[in-house]
């Protein structure tokens, strides 16, 4: 097994910018604020963010901004609520979240929020509840939560609430572990945790561990280092992390490291990404390997940043 | 095929947009690696095109035959470039019109159509190299508007479906779909068809993609636009689907969402007068959707999915059918289950969870697999089913051998017993 290669994962992240002609790296190009706030964040994580250029960040990522207020996966690009979370958090990171104007960014949030209380991901008007954690995270962050319609939000979520105690994206939608994380995470940053059935949902999410100890996202399929934090974080926030085998969880993570060249993969052998280097170092956040700063399982941000935020 | 200089990018792009427009009917896109240029070219019987021939090899960036385009993965890097940069360009150009056109100038609506024009068939290009570049479908949805035929929403759900057929998981080419679907429902008069070549697609996609959460999501969302003829149809229909498909979890939410559909359908009815046969009716489609389970499980050995369909069916019987509320009952016409029903369910299930018990000295972990979801099946009745009448009896004599199989098979699952037993 070893160690967590922590001084080679910041290596690997940094030297991601500079493969600007990888395949993967061209056709991601529209997402690139989301993997700039998966890839810092891990630096954070591991104590290194000091490494990333501050201002060259804050001023690319205010660059991404739409005159609507939302910003877009990158220059260029249309806003939508996912990248302007992203936006926020990079910014939160950094301790710069007063470089916004806050109102401007929560009215373009608050007018995504539709009749039912249900969030569209942007104009265009596809709803899903992960818009509505987003929404909910990100407002939250701007310390304006009460500008928009807690309780319709929370019905909405709780509407998506499955027999089986997991949530989908609508109603009637199958349960996802990436789902669940979206609607635990909103219902806890709302103070809402008491529409969980946490036995029951505990119950589904500790079934994701499969023999070789990593997780999986639904029934039958093959364990992914992503689920680390979507499951992790989950079980964390309705106290039932004691329901999984942790010392396994830990070892599958640490055999998915790249460890020559740095990063992590899905699972072992397979190639290593940014995506899954936060959700593998996350994931050890969350399980308490040394060294590494705590992890807030609902804002995705490291807990010292969460707290600058609300304890200012 | 023609050669295509390398170190133009943007001829590469010319090339592209031009094999498509030569053919609208291009049903399937893929990327492939340039050695399987030539095994391509001599799997088609059909003799060498002049157009393949007059290159070798290491020119080659398309294949096109049959309406099937691939495009090289050598060449996806400076073809992406090329497109998004026409793409971007074509949008700029979008916008001044527009801005001309407010400014009040004249004679600027066919400009405006042309540089429309341009924007679709630029983010044409882009999107058969990159499927969930969001501004690219969003400017389609854009110009579509500009003049919303039905024709050209007909021609969206095409044109997402080539994207689906290179990148099935697309979640912007399924949520384009969803977009054009809402759009057109208002006045639509052959919506129900369109429902039903969408949930046709999804189980063709489903096919090669297995275990596809955005495709299984869409078909779950077009639930709500079907009728209730449909939604009976599509539980039958789908039935043999599942049956050769029972790692696939999707497909069995996909029945349990068309069930409880169903019993929406039943309970919006009441009221009138004729809900007992449907009552009936739905009775039983629920009994032959329970033995069917119970059938694959026994043929399928340790399929995680199947259990906890079954998970789903026991406690959908109980909640929807053992209602205690005598007012309820009334109101849909239906006679709660009895107790006597309960006992001879809860026997089932003692039984069938025995019978996953047989082989319990074997190692295979399939084995090992049914008697771990056999036990927790019945961890799952314990916990729904205690507070019937019955379940003691039924119960008592056998809680000992569960806990007997859990402690071999699972007793990394040992809290759930604990926690279950503990009021």
């Amino acid at each position: 097994m070893g160690e967590l290669e922590a001084d080679k994962h910041v290596r690997y992240i940094m030297e991601v910018e500079k493969r600007k002609d990888d395949f993967e790296y061209v056709v991601t190009e529209h997402l690139r604020i989301n993997g700039a706030y998966w890839g810092l964040t891990t630096i954070d994580i591991l104590g290194k963010l000091d490494v990333a250029d501050k201002e060259e960040v804050v001023s690319w990522v205010m660059k991404c901004q739409h005159e609507s207020g939302g910003f877009g996966g990158n220059i260029g690009h249309d806003p939508h609520l996912v990248t302007t979370l992203n936006a926020v958090q990079i910014l939160a990171l950094f301790d710069s979240i007063n470089v916004l104007d806050i109102d401007k960014v929560s009215n373009y949030i608050v007018g995504l929020q539709n009749e039912d209380g249900s969030f569209s991901g942007d104009i265009w008007g596809e709803i899903d509840t992960r818009f509505s954690y987003v929404a909910i995270c990100c407002i939250s962050l701007l310390r304006c939560l009460d500008k928009i319609n807690v309780e319709k939000a929370v019905n909405y979520i709780v509407s998506c609430k499955n027999l089986d105690g997991g949530f989908g994206c609508i109603p009637g939608a199958e349960s996802h572990a990436g789902q669940i994380f979206c609607c635990v995470g909103a219902l806890a940053i709302t103070g809402c945790l008491h529409h969980v059935d946490k036995d029951l949902l505990g119950w589904w999410l500790c079934e994701r561990q499969v023999k070789s100890g990593g997780l999986n996202g639904r029934p039958e399929k093959l364990p992914d280092v992503c689920y680390s934090w979507w499951v992790l974080s989950s079980l964390t926030m309705i106290d039932r992390v004691h329901w999984i085998d942790k010392e396994k969880l830990l070892r599958f993570i640490l055999d998915c490291q790249d460890k020559e060249n740095g990063g992590i993969s899905d699972r072992p052998d397979d190639a290593v990404d940014v995506f899954h280097t936060y959700f593998g170092v996350a994931g050890l956040s969350l399980l308490e390997y040394p060294k590494l700063k705590a992890i807030d399982p609902a804002y995705a941000l490291p807990v010292d940043v969460v707290n600058r935020i609300f304890f200012k | 095929m023609e050669e295509v200089s390398q170190a133009d990018p943007s001829h590469l792009l010319q090339y592209l947009d031009s094999i498509l427009d030569s053919d609208p009917f291009i049903n399937e896109v893929g990327f492939i690696h340039p050695s399987q240029f030539l095994a391509l070219n001599e799997e088609a019987a059909a003799p060498v095109s002049e157009e393949l021939s007059a290159a070798n090899s290491s020119d080659m960036v398309f294949w096109h035959r049959d309406h099937k385009l691939g495009i090289s993965t050598q060449y996806l890097v400076p073809l992406y470039k090329a497109a998004k940069c026409a793409f971007m360009a074509a949008v700029g150009r979008y916008n001044d019109s527009n801005l001309s056109a407010e400014s009040g100038e004249k004679n600027v609506s066919s400009l405006q159509d042309l540089c429309a024009v341009q924007v679709m068939k630029r983010s044409r290009a882009l999107l058969l190299l990159t499927s969930d570049f969001g501004t690219a479908w969003n400017y389609r949805k854009l110009m579509i508007l500009r003049e919303p035929h039905v024709s050209t929403y007909m021609d969206e759900l095409g044109f997402s479906k080539l994207v689906l057929s290179y990148s099935p998981k697309s979640e912007c080419a399924w949520s384009h779909r969803r977009w054009v679907i809402k759009k057109i429902s208002g006045n639509c008069l052959n919506l129900q068809e369109i429902v039903e070549n969408e949930s046709d697609l999804v189980k063709l996609i489903a096919e090669k993609s297995k275990m596809n959460y955005r495709a299984w999501n869409h078909r779950c969302w077009l639930v709500s636009y079907m009728s209730s003829e449909q939604v009976k149809h599509e539980i039958t229909s789908s039935r043999v689907w599942a049956g050769l498909n029972v790692a696939d979890n999707s497909c069995f939410h996909y029945r349990s969402r068309l069930m409880l559909r169903m019993l929406e359908g039943l309970r919006t009815k009441q009221g009138s007068k004729a809900v007992s046969s449907d009552n009936a009716e739905y009775y039983k489609i629920y009994k032959e959707e329970l033995d069917w389970n119970e059938t694959l499980i026994k043929r399928y050995i340790g399929r995680e999915a199947l259990w906890l369909y079954r998970r789903f069916l026991s406690l959908f019987w109980v909640d929807q059918f053992a209602i205690v509320d005598a007012d309820a009952l009334a109101h849909i016409n239906q006679t709660p289950i009895s107790t006597g029903e309960i006992k001879t369910f809860l026997d089932n299930e003692v039984q069938l969870f025995y019978s996953c018990q047989g082989y319990s000295n074997n190692d295979f972990e399939d084995y090992q697999a049914q008697a771990t979801f056999s036990a927790t099946y019945m961890l799952w009745i314990t916990r729904h089913f205690s507070q019937y009448a019955g379940f003691e009896l039924i119960m008592k004599l056998r809680l000992r051998d569960l806990q007997e199989v859990l402690d071999k098979y699972c007793p990394e699952r040992s809290f759930l017993w604990d926690f279950l037993r503990t009021p």
